[in-house]
């Protein structure tokens, strides 16, 4: 810290700028496009700054930047001049650029440096490169593990907590080399809700604690709470580097794949904006605004519910890995047609339950019926033809050399002739929005895309039931926008759709019917109205409610509203 | 998580001996009976190994390692017994087979360096902490750079592993035939295995990342969280190892001249 | 040729060889649990010299044989570290001389890798076990050269080339194809060359 503090030598005292970005330009090499294209603003010390925009606009390249991983790392070829605590990020080593900024990237898993066993080692494994003594280690341990509520895992192997807890390391280990800055890159786009919270919360008690914070965040609702400014980027360009309020009042957000937080839809919708025409972009100020005036409630009308033959049905289902520890525990449920989410805690039974409806796993005793046959009897491959289910992780499946290939190969293996599985491939992957990818490499895409093109090849197999794990994560509003299109695509041609997520907004938006699941058992059962409003059962299973819905709650409105459209009546 | 290292933490004494001392005995315990050449050395060593292994309790966890091992010496008795170019004395019969003296004898004696060497290093491996070894080889000035290599040998298998499981159920979901025939079987083998190479090869760019932005390589003194005390009679056993050693060498040279 | 051997010691080589060593395991698995007369135990050797260059293919395979041996008590893997960085230095002279581009020249290398597999295990098959390698074909034909008489080196030779050959031949086919499909972005950063390109 010392030599940083040297380097800019408080010049101007308070409004000292900590970064200084002077027409950054990038291209990574072998490629023609510029990542970064004439980007200039600066930072000030102690400011929380959030970079917004679709993925591929530049936001990783950008916090790369800041550390001289660009161009260092990855050569290519740099224009411009990025500095950060007075040294020059083109030059100054990273070893040493680590010192003034820290860097915390989107995947927990490969934060971590892969040679500790366990946590405590692993947050001084930083530390020890940049040789800080003994006693200091020990000192700064505690307080980053103790900040971030993570001390009573230090004995535990990293690799060995959940994804929210891995990533409060991976902040702990940056934290106690003691930046002046942190950059943290999307830190909670792979995380599940109840680590995103995790996650979030960490994130506030450190903009407390004063120190500067750049974030890229996907939640608009997070960064329009938190931020002093944002910095919106599009295609490697700067669009806007100004205050919540300003950047999410501006007309044309959409096109830069933004969505506004849902307080400044509602807020724009109705018309209501400050004397300067921004509007409000928090629960809260959006609730004053609201207060006092005789805002008319629509009425919602019951959406009619249809249905249809079951296509599962479960009875008395149990499961355990091991008998000391039932998973699921005499289980009845009946799935119809509707568009289905499960949702709850880790470790609720969420993926068991759907791992067994998928046969990959056997029940330990129970029956589970598939059209009235019993899945028992059937093989994981037997199944293949009728039930979909498409993994979390993209990579756990992706081993051809282009997308059409891969999204055939599901296809043929159950029996598709060659000519019908390219035109299912084509058509699936027209859904999902990489139609022009068709010849590209799988790995060269994004992991957002990479995440479609694992839908597409499980939808090219044309199955009766599609079962999703997580299909959000990773993906901006348009991605989002993409998979609920499949969703109501699939489900008009009278298939089910069954998705494992913890996104409420999404959740409320395109599911008919929301199953609530903790301790392997159903707390709830019923449309996204009925289950949402029951804020004592949410708690108990450790969930919250969609963003408009607490906005509701605020104003103290009485029926359950869960989008924004429905909010406004127009539905 | 399941972990490739055979170490575990029972307590004993052994565990808490230096691990140079413990690669100072296998040094003597594989040099000596070589330069001497005499077959007893070899028992002598054995011995010395096995009371070790005993001392740390964990003689039993000694004999998978052996059994591994089992194969290729019962390829080399064989083999040297009935073929070996010396053969000229039949030691007994086995039906039309006939067992030489010579060959078994030759066969003995790489038989018994094997399992010298298993035992020797038995004396480490299953007591000795990975992470332990790698540091102290730090400290002495070995590169961290390899040590990390090391180290994280022992947490990216087991990885690997887990993702495995992932892909085989992945694959499976697409209609993948996993069981079967050997051409089934074969067919499997690449949407298997390529999924879990590819992946942690691309994970290396983030991995380094990782590392990069925690000063790896930033070329200061590294520092370290733990003492590691020497042992009562560290000192000693690794001076006596290397004397006898000496020893050795002394003894064949003066034979040779 | 004064580049052949340039290699980059950063990040990015230090935990490809991990990654590699990893690879070399699961291979190894792998032909073990499908019962092929294979070793298929140098995958990550070859990747690791085909990325890095000769130095780090070399040093992926010594590491490899070294770890094994020092932490998972297979000594006899010990021994041949000697071969394994071999292959990995044979892999990436090779790959760097162009010899990976095409599915031809990579059969080329293939086979240059399996003969100095055979090169050096020979003579360590000869010491430390009087010639037999523990694979079941290769030592059949030991045990036919022996029972005709011939030398034992001879012999040692002809088991080593019947099992390092054709195993060499698959490992550098796979290893082919896995490197065409790596993504530009990742074999990138492994050019020796790169350099930082000025925009103004």
């Amino acid at each position: 810290m010392s030599a940083a503090d040297s380097g800019s030598g408080g010049l101007e005292g308070r409004h000292m700028a900590v970064i200084t970005v002077e027409n950054l330009r990038y291209r990574y090499p072998h490629t023609e496009k510029l990542a970064l294209d004439g980007l200039t603003f600066s930072v000030e010390k102690g400011e929380f700054i959030g970079i917004i925009g679709a993925n591929g606009a530049g936001k990783s390249t950008l916090s790369q930047a800041l550390v001289g991983l660009v161009p260092q790392f990855y050569k290519g070829a740099y224009g411009g001049r990025v500095t950060a605590g007075g040294f020059n990020a083109e030059t100054v080593p990273v070893s040493q650029m680590c010192r003034t900024v820290g860097l915390v990237f989107q995947n927990p898993f490969n934060q971590l440096s892969g040679a500790r066993d366990n946590v405590y080692e692993e947050v001084a494994f930083g530390m020890q490169n940049l040789g800080v003594e003994r006693e200091e280690m020990k000192r700064r341990i505690q307080w980053a593990l103790e900040l971030l509520d993570i001390w009573q895992y230090r004995d535990r192997n990293p690799f060995d907590l959940s994804g929210g807890q891995m990533q409060r390391v991976a902040i702990a280990s940056i934290l106690v080399m003691r930046p002046e800055v942190i950059v943290l890159d999307e830190p909670t786009s792979q995380l599940d809700p109840a680590g995103s919270e995790e996650v979030f919360r960490a994130v506030e008690k450190l903009a407390k604690s004063g120190i500067t914070i750049l974030m890229i965040e996907q939640k608009m609702e997070k960064i329009a709470s938190y931020c002093d400014r944002i910095l919106l980027l599009h295609e490697g360009k700067q669009i806007a580097f100004d205050t919540p309020q300003k950047v999410f009042s501006l007309d044309d957000l959409e096109e830069y794949g933004i969505q506004p937080p849902a307080f400044t839809r509602i807020c724009r919708a109705a018309g209501l904006s400050f004397k300067d025409g921004t509007y409000p972009v928090t629960a809260e100020s959006a609730a004053e605004f609201f207060h006092g005036k005789d805002f008319e409630k629509s009425r919602i009308g019951e959406t009619d519910v249809s249905i249809s033959e079951p296509f599962f049905s479960i009875q008395n289902l149990d499961f355990h890995y091991s008998p000391e520890a039932p998973v699921l525990q005499n289980l009845n449920l009946e799935l119809d047609g509707r568009p289905t989410a499960i949702i709850g805690q880790n470790g609720a039974g969420k993926t068991t339950l759907v791992k067994l409806l998928k046969g990959l796993l056997k029940p330990v005793s129970g029956n589970i019926y598939f059209k009235g046959r019993n899945i028992g009897e059937q093989t994981v491959a037997m199944l293949a033809g009728q039930i979909g289910y498409v993994f979390q992780n993209p990579d756990d499946q992706i081993f051809k050399y282009n997308v059409l290939d891969e999204v055939m190969f599901g296809p043929l293996n159950i029996g598709m002739s060659r000519e019908e599985a390219e035109e299912k491939a084509l058509e699936a992957l027209a859904l999902t929005g990489l139609t022009g990818k068709e010849k590209e490499n799988p790995y060269d895409l994004e992991l957002y895309e990479r995440k479609m093109a694992a839908i597409a090849s499980v939808l090219a197999m044309d199955t009766d039931v599609l079962i999703l794990d997580e299909p959000t994560i990773a993906q901006d509003y348009r991605g989002r926008q993409i998979i609920g299109n499949v969703i109501r695509e699939l489900s008009g041609k009278g298939k089910l759709v069954l998705a494992v997520l913890h996104d409420m907004d999404f959740v409320a938006e395109f599911f008919e019917r929301v199953i609530v699941m903790a301790h392997g058992q159903i707390l709830a059962d019923g449309n996204g109205r009925e289950v949402f409003s029951r804020t004592d059962l949410l708690k108990e299973a450790c969930l919250s409610q969609p963003y408009v819905t607490q906005l509701c709650r605020k104003l103290g409105f009485e029926g359950i509203y869960l989008t924004v459209e429905e909010f406004l009546g127009k539905k | 998580m399941k972990n490739i290292s055979l170490f575990t933490d029972n307590g004993t004494c052994l565990t808490k001996v230096h691990p140079f001392t413990k690669i100072a005995h296998i040094a003597a315990a594989v040099s000596i009976p070589l330069i001497v050449g005499r077959l007893w050395l070899f028992g002598c060593f054995i011995g010395v190994s096995l009371c070790l292994l005993a001392w740390g309790k964990v003689l039993k966890r000694t004999f998978p390692l052996i059994a591994f091992s089992f194969t290729i010496l019962i390829t080399i008795f064989l083999i040297h017994g009935l073929f070996n170019q010396n053969n000229a004395n039949v030691l007994f019969r086995l039906g039309p087979l006939k067992f030489y003296r010579e060959g078994l004898l030759y066969a003995l004696r790489i038989g018994l360096n094997i399992l010298n060497m298993l035992l020797s290093f038995a004396v480490l491996v299953l007591t000795t902490r990975p992470s332990e070894l790698v540091d102290e080889l730090e400290k002495r000035g070995f590169s961290p750079r390899f040590g990390y290599i090391i180290s994280s040998v022992f947490q990216i298998i087991p990885q690997m592993m887990g993702t495995m499981n992932t892909i085989m159920d992945a694959q499976r979901s697409r209609g993948l035939e996993t069981e079967g025939s050997l051409r089934t079987r074969a067919k499997a083998f690449l949407p298997l295995i390529s999924p879990v190479v590819m992946s942690s090869l691309i994970n290396t760019r983030e991995r380094a990342i990782a590392l990069e932005v925690r000063g790896f390589g930033a070329g200061i003194k590294k520092t370290w969280l733990k003492d590691r005390p020497r042992h009562k009679g560290d000192r000693e056993a690794t001076i006596l190892c290397l004397l006898l050693i000496l020893a050795a060498v002394v003894w064949r040279v003066g034979t040779w001249l | 040729m004064k580049d052949l051997f340039k290699t980059k010691f950063d990040a990015a080589c230090i935990v490809l060889i991990p990654a590699c060593i990893g690879i070399n395991y699961l291979g190894k698995l792998f032909a073990s649990v499908l019962k092929l007369p294979l070793w298929l135990d140098s995958i990550g050797t070859c990747i690791g010299g085909c990325l890095g260059g000769p130095v780090i293919g070399a040093v992926c395979g010594a590491a490899n044989n070294l770890i094994y041996g020092f932490t998972a008590g297979d000594n006899i893997t010990l021994i041949y570290a000697l071969t394994s960085l071999g292959i990995g230095a044979a892999a990436g002279i090779m790959a760097r001389l162009g010899f990976m581009k095409t599915f031809p020249k990579a059969i080329i290398t293939a086979c240059a890798a399996g003969l100095t597999a055979v090169v050096i295990s020979t003579p360590l098959n000869v010491i430390f076990w009087g010639g037999t390698t523990g694979n079941v074909w290769g030592d059949a034909v030991f045990a036919a050269t022996q029972a005709a008489g011939m030398p034992v080196f001879l012999g040692s030779l002809l088991d080593e080339i019947v099992v390092d050959v054709p195993d060499k031949l698959i490992t550098l086919i796979l290893v082919y194809f896995i490197l065409k499909g790596l993504p530009k972005k990742l074999t990138a950063l492994y050019e020796a060359d790169a350099e930082i390109e000025r925009l103004n």
